[in-house]
């Protein structure tokens, strides 16, 4: 690829980016959050068209128009958020707009189509059952449905967006193990990842990209961790980290939760049991792979999903009934993995969406009418000291970037003197900066004595922030461990279903 | 090749001309419709004009067509805002009128102080409540209300063509031979005639003057307080308000029946300030309550775009009634609602977009130097 | 006789007001299928009606050439008549609920499909050729379901063999696979190389053109002749059944029947002598559509299984 530049409305999310990857090398694309690492490899497949530069395949020039273009030169992509239709079997997932001389009729091939995916799912050691429905499987196993899509189709290169990000550590290993034997048979993989340490592990080369350009490739076994950071960031960076945990003994409990059951949107059971303590000043973590019951824990805690059985105490009163209504008035605050969508109104206002829970009172509100001034001396005021880059307290929500709708969200929600705060995969998404300032306000909270509970697939984070670990598996608890006597394969075991005395 | 963008900001002036526009695509593209079936645009539309807005009296008869689109256009709005989509202001202004009409024959002795607000509040009244069954379904039995809310609408059509036609009911006359043998309903005592206001020559009804109330108080709702803030939350994402603790439910009902009520008004307004009988073909003909989408869509669900909007589709419905004949065939307007409506819709893709003319990307110019760059 | 008892006379009818349903739900679940909601049914069934009837009144031939051209017609027409709908929410992403009304009012009861008629002055004149029902195989005196099965017109049994054909298109076919796939995940097909946009249009056209032969159905079967806003809130009944139907073209098929039963029943009874003021016949089927409606969203059905993922969202693949 030469001199891709791709611009969007606000941002040059590409500029003149020179890349080349060589066949049997895994060659890592590095690079934090919005440095145009995926901007880059949608153009590679097709789905976004360059605003100027070439691509060449195999020596050859080469322009996509569209997707299929790419599929048919031999380009496949595994994106981070699965592009898998849910409802449908792997089978038919993999013959999706597939053509080629073996299934190129009207009819479709069921059989032909099952015989092709056991050979391929045989030869790279990645099992899975065709006929399976896809909301069926794990995480780990859509994964390899995603892959095994790629080779299906004949992909010499192979691209990975951020292929760890929902993977057990040893989930992780058996897929680097995967990406070698690829590259052994002279295809070309294209690992994308913002994680130092996995890209030490599995790469060949690294090319680094900060903020749209190039800063350079290195050969890995050149380079080590702490270069690759200042690289990738343009300074050394150091995370906020806890430094110790509370006295535990001497702190109150903020939240209790007593044999909580509740059930997913599906109508099945999603939590058993549960059983845990968040004392006030304490960070809990909840490590778990997506889709084990995170989701439901925190929606059960906030009152937005009824439990079917089991107490949720707040300060050593049991929650009545649950409603989001009754857990904000009991000092729950909330920051939901949805930003965007659940966290704020989208096209609301950032003053509005400031006043999203204390509109109900005064001085936001007296006798069931709004005070605008109220409103947006509230906006100033939170907009300043959380620091929040808005052109304007009436800017909609939807045009700030991620990391401002973070500290709108945590704005609000800090601002109303909580005693419990459930926290959904705070950073992910966001870049360096922002990260880190999402942390320290979360450290800062919890110094203030608010009790945390910190939902996350990203286990570094965890092992940044928590003062006690909780892993989730299956709607259970499987463990629960203290930070300091944590160790990542332990916690990968749990997280994969493993208990723990 | 062309390239759509989404705007970072709304473009103030595209707010105001689209809808502008939209009119006179729409005059052209149903300019081409009457040419193509043999008739004279340029003479059609200046007829329409003269007959809606410029004639002596004219803008008086234009202001009594524009008072139930106003309303129903406000009931569409309110509505809308919150992502309810209220699709039976149709149904909910026949039930207004039968209300309305009904208190107006009950209290025929009474004085028009009482009996004026008594209709109106009886329009209130039926036309809320017969919005709530769609309310409630949606609500509590998450049953699509854009279906429930129509098929009631074709319900109240024949709840009122049995009240006139087929029974004996109290809406009907049967004081006469005549009154027996061709149903009609019975007429309002005049203390139930609503007055007008004139000014500088143009009379004002009473319905009229109520929607602008009416439109004031939306606003109102909508901007300053609690109650809209929370509908324009849940407007915005339902997954939002249930997270902020806003009752989605009841909500929704609440909103469903202030939609209602409004469109009720319109409901009594057509019988106190014109028609002064619950006249069931009539009401259905002119289909208020469809144009009402069409009023509220068009000036972008905001409450005082919606009294412009009214009179001026009031001013084309009322010149298509009174031209309708051999020359001015029926259908016409509608088409042209519907025609206005889809070049304000297509015009909205301006508002939020930026459509750039691009060179097609393959075409770039050629690099001057064989890359050394490649993939692979 | 027994094929003159109530039941069987109900249920042949029951056939045969179930018929333009049929069409116009299959059609709409196409649409839906590939992800875009179409709430013009109706005004596309009444250009259908009105275009249909013309055909009819226009075309010369013998009658079964007439009646073949008069079905391309009206679904040619309603066809054109999807398509704005097709370019406003898919090109122009417009919203899909506000566009659907628009094309009602455009095409409905006061608009174009009324305009036609005048213009055409269709209206009060006698058919010139119309659908009649056949006698299959002479199977039509057969007890009981002679009546109901062997004794309907041409489009019926077409209504069956397409029943057929959408089952297997949508579970058998690689253009029904992707169908569903553009309907379920766009950005997943779209990434796969199935063109989103090309799907979806053909889909929202072959739905316009089904509904316009359901239109047709009224003018040139059930009621020949053209009256303004003939079809009296069918499109609308489809739209319900196609969500009573959990978009399954089988369902609609016994969907379809169930509400032509509605309708037949409010017509039997009442040459029947039932006596009951006729606006309660009328509304029968308005009223069992929302009571059905709010059967089929409460309870075991509440997860709405089967609805496509993407129903009245545009796709917009470069944005973000």
């Amino acid at each position: 690829m030469r001199g891709i530049t791709k611009r969007f409305p606000g941002v040059l999310a590409n500029d003149q980016v020179d890349f080349e990857a060589l066949p049997g090398e895994v060659h890592a694309l590095l690079g934090e959050n919005g440095a145009g690492k995926s901007t880059l490899s949608n153009i590679l497949t097709g789905l976004y068209r360059p605003d100027e530069g070439e691509m060449l395949l195999y020596g050859k020039p080469a322009t996509f128009h569209a997707p299929r273009d790419a599929i048919d030169a031999g380009v496949g992509m595994v994106h981070q958020h699965f592009r898998l239709a849910a409802s449908f079997t792997v089978a038919e997932n993999l013959v999706l707009g597939h053509r080629d001389a073996a299934d190129r009729g009207l009819l479709l091939e069921p059989r032909v189509v099952e015989g092709r995916i056991a050979e391929l799912s045989r030869r790279y050691r990645m099992p899975v059952n065709p006929r399976a429905r896809i909301w069926q499987l794990s995480v780990g196993e859509q994964q390899r449905v995603e892959i095994l899509k790629v080779l299906y189709r004949g992909a010499r290169i192979l691209i990975l967006d951020e292929p760890t990000s929902q993977l057990t550590p040893q989930e992780a290993d058996d897929l680097f193990q995967t990406l070698r034997l690829m590259a052994a048979e002279q295809r070309t993989i294209i690992f994308i990842s913002h994680k130092l340490e996995e890209v030490m592990a599995v790469s060949n080369r690294v090319t680094v990209l900060r903020r749209g350009k190039v800063i350079g490739t290195v050969m890995t076994g050149d380079t080590n961790t702490r270069e690759l950071a200042r690289m990738m960031v343009g300074r050394d960076v150091v995370f906020t980290q806890k430094k110790q945990g509370p006295a535990q003994a001497e702190r109150q409990v903020a939240l209790e939760l007593r044999q909580v059951s509740a059930t997913g949107d599906l109508g099945t059971p999603a939590l058993h049991n549960v059983n845990l303590t968040v004392h006030a000043g304490e960070i809990v973590g909840v490590a778990g792979v997506a889709g084990n019951g995170q989701h439901e824990l925190a929606e059960v805690v906030t009152g937005m999903r009824r439990r079917t059985s089991g107490q949720v105490i707040v300060t050593g009163r049991p929650a009545r009934g649950s409603n989001p209504l009754e857990a904000i008035r009991r000092g729950i605050a909330y920051v939901p993995d949805d930003r965007l969508g659940t966290g704020v109104a989208p096209s609301l206002s950032v003053a509005e969406n400031l006043v999203l829970k204390a509109f109900r009172r005064p001085p936001i509100s007296t006798q069931g009418f709004l005070h605008p001034r109220r409103i947006r001396a509230n906006a100033v005021e939170l907009m300043r000291r959380f620091n929040i880059a808005a052109s304007s307290p009436q800017t909609p929500a939807r045009q700030l970037s991620g990391g401002n709708i973070q500290k709108v969200l945590l704005a609000r929600e800090l601002s109303s003197h909580p005693r419990v705060l459930v926290a959904c995969s705070p950073t992910s998404g966001l870049d360096v900066g922002a990260t880190d300032t999402v942390r320290g306000l979360l450290l800062e909270a919890a110094r203030d004595g608010v009790g945390i509970l910190l939902i996350s697939e990203d286990l570094d984070e965890i092992l940044a922030l928590a003062d006690r670990i909780a892993v989730l598996y299956g709607g259970r608890i499987t463990g629960i461990v203290e930070r300091q006597h944590a160790e990542v394969e332990q916690l990968g075991l749990m997280m994969a279903g493993a208990a723990t005395k | 090749m062309i390239r759509i963008e989404r705007r970072l900001t709304e473009s103030r002036w595209l707010v105001a001309a689209v809808p502008a526009g939209s009119l006179v695509a729409a005059a052209i593209l149903s300019g081409l419709i009457l040419l193509v079936t043999g008739h004279d645009p340029v003479a059609t539309w200046s007829r329409l004009l003269d007959r809606g807005f410029f004639a002596p009296g004219a803008m008086s008869a234009t202001l009594v067509t524009a008072t139930p689109l106003l309303l129903t256009g406000l009931a569409a709005a309110a509505a809308f805002r919150m992502q309810t989509w209220n699709i039976g202001a149709e149904g909910q202004l026949y039930l207004g009128a039968v209300g309305a009409s009904g208190i107006g024959i009950a209290l025929r002795d009474q004085s028009p102080f009482l009996v004026i607000p008594a209709m109106i509040l009886a329009g209130i009244v039926t036309g809320a409540a017969w919005a709530a069954i769609p309310g409630v379904l949606r609500a509590y039995t998450r049953t699509n209300e854009i279906i429930t809310s129509l098929m009631l609408n074709y319900v109240a059509g024949l709840l009122m063509s049995y009240l006139i036609f087929d029974s004996h009911s109290y809406w009907r006359d049967l004081s006469t031979f005549t009154a027996r043998v061709f149903p009609q309903g019975k007429y309002l005592p005049d203390a139930a005639s609503w007055p007008n206001f004139p000014l500088g020559g143009i009379a004002i009804p009473l319905g009229f003057v109520l929607g602008m109330i009416a439109a004031a108080v939306l606003w109102v709702i909508y901007t300053a307080t609690r109650f809209g803030f929370e509908a324009r939350v849940i407007g915005d994402s339902r997954a939002a308000a249930h997270y902020a603790g806003i009752r989605t439910r009841r909500k929704i009902v609440a909103v469903m029946a202030l939609s209602g009520a409004l469109a009720g008004i319109g409901g009594a307004s057509e019988i106190g300030d014109f028609r002064h009988v619950l006249d069931p073909r009539g009401l259905q003909q002119a289909s208020f309550g469809y144009a009402g989408i069409v009023v509220a869509a068009l000036a972008r669900l905001n409450p005082f775009a919606v009294i412009v909007v009214a009179i001026l589709l009031g001013g084309l419905s009322n010149a298509g009634f009174s031209l309708q004949g051999a020359t001015f065939p029926a259908g016409l307007v509608g088409t042209l609602q519907g025609l206005i409506l889809f070049c304000a819709l297509a015009g909205e893709l301006l508002v939020h977009y930026r459509i750039r003319f691009a060179r097609r990307a393959g075409a770039a110019p050629p690099a001057p130097v064989p890359a050394r760059a490649e993939i692979a | 006789m027994i094929n003159n008892t109530i039941l069987v006379v109900i249920a042949a009818s029951a056939i045969s007001y179930g018929t333009p349903l049929l069409f116009a739900a299959l059609g709409e679940l196409l649409a839906e299928r590939s992800g875009v909601l179409n709430l013009g049914v109706e005004g596309m069934m009444l250009i259908g009606a009105v275009s249909g009837f013309w055909a009819v009144q226009t075309v010369g031939g013998p009658g079964w050439v007439v009646l073949l051209a008069a079905v391309v017609v009206a679904a040619l027409a309603a066809a054109a008549t999807s398509l704005i709908h097709a370019v406003l929410t898919i090109s122009l992403r417009a919203s899909q609920i506000v566009s659907g009304l628009a094309l009602t009012i455009f095409a409905g009861a006061s608009g174009l499909s009324s305009y036609i008629g005048h213009v055409a002055s269709l209206g009060g004149k006698p058919a010139r050729h119309e659908f009649d029902a056949i006698n299959v195989l002479g199977l039509q005196d057969t007890p009981v379901i002679g009546p109901i099965l062997f004794h309907q017109n041409a489009l019926t049994y077409v209504s069956w063999v397409l029943v057929v054909l959408t089952l297997l298109y949508l579970y058998r076919t690689r253009p029904g696979l992707h169908l569903r796939a553009v309907g379920e995940s766009p950005a997943t097909a779209d990434a796969m190389g199935v063109n989103v946009t090309a799907y979806r249009y053909v889909h929202v056209m072959i739905g316009g053109a089904l509904a316009g032969i359901g239109g047709a159905f009224f003018s040139l079967a059930i009621t020949p002749g053209w009256l303004d806003g003939m079809t009296s809130g069918a499109g609308w009944i489809a739209i319900a059944l196609v969500i009573f139907a959990f978009w399954r073209p089988e369902l609609a098929l016994v969907g379809a029947y169930l509400f032509g039963a509605f309708s037949s029943l409010a017509f039997t009874l009442q040459a029947r002598q039932v006596h009951l003021p006729p606006e309660v016949f009328a509304s029968l089927p308005y009223l069992m559509t929302v009571i059905v409606l709010v059967l089929v969203s409460t309870g075991w059905a509440r997860q709405r299984l089967g609805a496509p993922a993407s129903l009245g969202v545009p796709y917009v693949r470069e944005e973000r």
